[in-house]
């Protein structure tokens, strides 16, 4: 079990799955502060993106020093603050966006910072936020350029699966352990979470799921080969057919829902032991 | 939370990496040239607003100096290609290669013990 089910999830809904539990989609995203306080992490440096705490700069000096300790002690430190999120599969997409209100499409400010592309109108947004924290969009007329787009449960899920026939897949972000308040739509290098996750083993959690092919039904189109935002798939040569490194595999089932023959499903993450605990 | 990466890293422990300096007085619009950006092939390039206190609730226009910084927060994927130094049109971007240390083998072939 991953340690966010274990900590936030609820036997009562979803399973106990942690992101299909309601109440974490509920908490206030912001904490009231005391008169004249300012917000946590105001005086950091630009570097650090505002956030208190390591950053990967650290994790980069680390590398550097040839600190294996150290490198693991900043993973910690960085896992406990409860930022990064998980890797959620199209299906269960799907069911995260009948539970949280409301949702509102929004400009990516990954997609911001790494190419520059200003996206200023809902026909070109990338992000997804969700929970009482989009209803304060207009206080930062920087982040949300070009507003918010407010959609409901079949407008949402009708984008998901639109982002998803292009490419990206999804990543549910906490803003603070446990509330949920962004859908991610991301891809490599662009999308900062999923580059942290693949290059340095922090934030994103992979899903509950894994990515089997059977090779009976694949005729080796090489389709899922081009959709694979994680180095786990790639094409073996010698078979001719699409080969999965599971422990690379985040199971965002991309190659699966790209799959002109339904050959890829995904399986439960706890049916294979030795990658069962691989989160990150 | 599993103590180690289960991917190995692409990088050797303790390799270091090309050191980016960025002229801020000479690059002054960096969200709207956006020329290194889009150039480099491994994205190692990141502009960011401002941060100040008092800028942190305002819209930014992109085209007065100094509201946007660019930064080159993943350096570690620096391959040294320089195509972002080509690009620059003020000349702001400097790389500092890391020093590369040769390997050599040592034995000579009595290893096999012909």
């Amino acid at each position: 079990m991953c340690y966010l089910c274990e900590q936030f999830g609820n036997p009562e809904y979803g399973g106990g799955t942690w992101y299909l539990n309601p109440f974490n989609y509920a908490r206030n995203m912001y904490k009231l502060r005391a008169p004249g306080e300012g917000f946590k992490g105001a005086d950091a440096g630009l570097e650090t993106g505002a956030h208190s705490g390591p950053t990967i700069m650290d994790l980069m000096n680390a590398i550097e020093c040839n600190d294996v300790a150290e490198y693991q002690r900043i993973r910690q430190i960085m896992q406990e603050q409860g930022q990064g999120g998980q890797v959620v599969p199209l299906a269960d997409a799907d069911r995260v966006l009948e539970l949280c209100s409301p949702i509102g499409l929004i400009a990516c400010l990954c997609r911001k910072g790494v190419r520059a592309i200003d996206e200023r109108n809902e026909l070109e947004y990338t992000c997804m936020g969700m929970g009482v924290g989009m209803l304060k969009w207009e206080r930062w007329p920087e982040r949300y350029k070009g507003g918010t787009k407010f959609v409901n449960i079949d407008e949402a899920k009708e984008w998901n699966h639109e982002m998803d026939k292009r490419g990206f897949c999804h990543i549910l972000m906490l803003f603070g352990a446990p509330f949920i308040g962004g859908f991610c739509q991301c891809d490599y290098p662009d999308c900062q979470a999923l580059r942290n996750a693949v290059d340095f083993g922090v934030g994103t959690l992979k899903s509950h799921y894994l990515a089997v092919v059977d090779y009976d039904k694949c005729n080796g189109c090489g389709i899922c080969a081009q959709r694979c935002q994680w180095g786990a798939l790639k094409y073996e040569v010698t078979s001719e057919k699409p080969n999965i490194d599971l422990f690379k595999c985040f199971g965002c089932g991309l190659c699966e829902t790209g799959c002109p023959r339904g050959a890829i499903s995904l399986i439960r993450r706890e049916a294979v032991p030795a990658v069962s605990e691989v989160w990150l | 939370m599993t103590t180690m990466p289960t991917k190995i890293p692409e990088f050797i422990w303790g390799r270091k990496f090309p050191k980016i300096t960025i002229d801020h007085e000479k690059c002054t619009v960096p969200f709207l040239c956006k020329k290194c950006l889009q150039v480099c092939p491994e994205v190692v390039f990141h502009v960011e607003r401002v941060m100040q206190r008092e800028k942190r609730l305002e819209e930014m226009d992109p085209r007065i100096d100094g509201n946007f910084v660019l930064q080159a927060p993943r350096r570690d994927k620096c391959t040294v290609c320089n195509q972002c130094i080509e690009v620059c049109p003020v000349g702001a971007i400097t790389i500092e290669a890391p020093e590369q240390v040769p390997f050599r083998i040592k034995g000579k072939g009595e290893q096999w013990g012909q």
